[in-house]
């Protein structure tokens, strides 16, 4: 039999008017599994804490039921105190009789004193009910290993070389750089990409925890948090590493516009990429430009923006402007987007330049005019309303970034999840870098398209981030949790009775379950490490085989029982 | 006049919010309610709530977070397509769809709460009892 100590907190007589203790006390001192029954002031003290904690330790009872206000308010600071004196989570059980009880039924006080009954009925149930699971130690391996070295991917690499861990680079291309490699020159300030791009490239080169694979394409990766082993080949050699967290920088690809705004059909209509390497090159000789935004973007298949191109075509339309004096520079837009202090300045700057805005409508796009090259573009100006001529001789067209062709498979191998148009997401609310996997992090363009200073500052946080489990020699699966303070249990598996009918492994949102082969059938693993007690495997278990020991049916059965 | 009872599984991260903040304003709601405090909506059994029916509780109320809000990877989704089917099984055997109330909002939604217990007493009360007699006759194994 339970011998369960009930603290019932009066929080300073606030709620005695709602509630009659005394009564409450007599009622629960009938209950055979509790041994004792104390009314106190105020739990949430930390005098009151110690007394109770000394309580229990003397009449030696094995479970503790406080009834006071929810976690929410203070309910959370008697059961956090009563751990640290060393009694386990699982043996305390906090009933909230304050906001949930006293408060909300104050003009019913009968009806009061019977739901606080009734909740602290539940709460005896739940505790002798109530069992632990089982807690993972998994040694972290200290390297990390980072996808792709566009700015994200360098930024990450040095800044985790800097706090001292070795790093691993993977890319697909011969050298490091990514698109920036490709950019002559940065919005909003003007400096040369390689300028910023320089000093990364010699720290990779130069810095001795930083390992460069270039040409290389992986194969497969397995393992969890602490020790992924990546499978890859690098310029033709096959190769295997160990890493305890992984960094994925891998960047969008420049979408190409074929058979838009007859691009590939007539000479001088190109892409916003085809000017940035002229201007690699040298300079560039056009008298009428016609830059054209959202080729691609914003439309039924990729309803997105890519928020780089309006800030890009700004750039280079002044470019040209300054380099062209005397000539005429359009940009057609359906509307510029520059957010921010710094790229709104930068769009009046180019309308103070003289370079000409003209607003068009989804619906009717600009007509490129000419045999073999452009001529002329029309344009219906839909604020004034008017068709418009333009008379050009090189039409740019600014289209977004999409994301990379294997990005899906590579989700598939972290099994981390992808957005509708393919860029990795971020899979729960407010935790913008990582994923659905722990120690999986995302940065740069691979989870949205974003400009190379944005790279560089999402692959610095996602350094740290990684920082902060690279740092420990072991991680408890406990601690991997979603919400403030641990997780709430593991999904436990009934072995005798699982079927391996592979429900549970269809709902895990976490791919926590797998199903193993046994002599003569199949049933459900738990990797602890991916579980996060969501409860889906429990719901859709057909035979009650997959329960979290704290929330198990028996619990909620005998609660329910007690309910009224 | 019929005194509906009510069982409310709560998450603990949205419903259960809006149950405290219900106190927190002091809120009058009749007392004929039981609260349940769970992780995720997803960690409700279906099992749970036909045992609550079979019971003779009146009507079963699931409060979790608006689907792409949820902190367990959009969990509660595929508890929203688990209940409705659910529903369609309360329909079915005569018990009737209508007791079982969800409910998703977020936890600033909270202010809701206590409209929609209310609303669900209301309703409720307009049914007959359920009484405890149905689980002998197997609506409920």
């Amino acid at each position: 039999m339970a011998n369960i100590t009930v603290f019932l907190c009066r929080c300073f007589g606030e709620i005695d008017n709602a509630i009659d203790f005394d009564l409450l006390r007599k009622e629960l001192s009938k209950d055979t599994s509790v041994s004792s029954v104390s009314i106190v002031d105020s739990l949430c003290l930390e005098a009151d804490i110690e007394k109770a904690a000394s309580q229990i330790k003397e009449t030696k009872a094995d479970r503790v039921l406080i009834a006071a206000c929810p976690t929410l308010s203070r309910g959370n600071l008697p059961v956090d105190g009563l751990i640290k004196e060393g009694i386990e989570r699982h043996k305390i059980d906090l009933v909230d009789i304050r906001e949930g009880c006293a408060w909300i039924h104050g003009n019913d006080p009968e009806g009061a004193v019977k739901k606080a009954k009734d909740l602290i009925n539940m709460g005896l149930a739940a505790l002798q009910h109530k069992e632990a699971s089982k807690d993972m130690r998994v040694s972290v391996h200290p390297d990390a290993l980072i996808i792709g070295a566009g700015p994200a991917g360098l930024a990450a690499a040095t800044s985790l070389a800097k706090t001292g861990f070795k790093v691993n680079i993977l890319e697909r291309a011969s050298a490091p750089g990514g698109m920036l490699r490709l950019i002559s020159q940065l919005y909003p300030t003007g400096e040369d990409a390689a300028d910023k791009l320089n000093p990364y490239i010699d720290e990779v080169e130069n810095n001795h925890l930083i390992t460069f694979y270039p040409q290389s394409k992986i194969s497969s990766i397995e393992g969890c948090i602490g020790n992924f082993t990546v499978q890859f080949s690098s310029q033709g050699e096959d190769n295997s590493i160990q890493s305890g967290i992984i960094i994925i920088a891998t960047g969008a690809k420049i979408f190409f516009p074929t058979g838009l705004y007859r691009y590939g059909e007539i000479r001088n209509v190109i892409t916003q990429m085809e000017i940035e390497r002229q201007f690699l090159k040298g300079s560039f000789d056009a008298k009428k430009p016609v830059f054209i935004q959202c080729a691609g973007a914003r439309d039924k298949e990729r309803p997105y923006c890519s928020t780089i191109c309006c800030p890009a075509s700004l750039k280079n339309a002044m470019r040209l402007a300054g380099e062209n004096p005397g000539s005429e520079v359009f940009i057609l837009h359906r509307g510029i987007m520059t957010p921010g202090n710094v790229l709104e300045k930068y769009y009046r700057d180019a309308l103070s330049m003289g370079i000409q805005f003209i607003c068009f409508e989804e619906e009717k796009p600009p007509m490129i005019m000419g045999n073999d090259r452009v001529e002329h573009v029309e344009v219906y100006d839909a604020v004034n309303g008017i068709t418009r001529k333009i008379e050009t001789d090189l039409v740019v067209l600014s289209t977004p970034l999409v994301p990379n062709d294997d990005s899906v498979r590579l989700a598939q191998m972290l099994g981390i999840e992808v957005d509708r148009y393919g860029f990795f997401s971020e899979s729960y609310p407010m935790h913008p870098l990582e994923t659905k996997m722990d120690g999986v992090f995302i940065c740069g363009s691979a989870r949205w398209p974003v400009a190379s200073d944005q790279a560089i500052l999402q692959g610095r946080a996602a350094a740290m981030k990684a920082v902060s489990y690279l740092r420990q020699r072991e991680i408890a699966a406990s601690t991997l949790s979603r919400v403030p303070g641990p997780k709430s249990g593991h999904a436990r598996v009934v072995p005798d009775s699982c079927t391996g009918c592979g429900n549970c492994v269809a709902a895990c949102p976490f791919e926590a379950c797998h199903l193993e082969k046994l002599e003569d059938r199949h049933i459900s693993k738990v990797d602890m490490m991916r579980c996060k007690a969501c409860g889906n495997c429990v719901s859709v278990c057909p035979n009650g085989s997959m329960q979290i020991p704290e929330h198990n049916y028996r619990m909620v059965g005998e609660m329910i029982k007690r309910a009224f | 006049m019929n005194q509906p009872r009510i069982l409310i599984f709560a998450c603990k991260w949205c419903g259960l919010i809006g149950a405290d903040a219900a106190g927190k304003k002091r809120a009058s709601l009749p007392a004929r309610f039981r609260v349940i405090p769970v992780e995720c909506a997803a960690l409700v059994e279906p099992d749970a709530i036909l045992r609550a029916l079979a019971g003779g509780i009146d009507g079963v109320a699931v409060l979790g977070c608006h689907s792409g809000g949820c902190r367990y990877n959009n969990a509660n989704h595929a508890s929203i397509k688990r209940f409705e089917l659910l529903k369609d099984l309360l329909d079915t055997t005569g018990i009737g769809g209508e007791r079982l109330l969800l409910s998703f909002g977020t936890a600033h939604e909270y202010h809701q709460f206590e409209e929609i217990i209310e609303n669900f007493f209301n309703e409720l009360a307009a049914l007959p009892p359920l009484d405890p007699w149905l689980s002998p006759f197997g609506v409920v194994s």
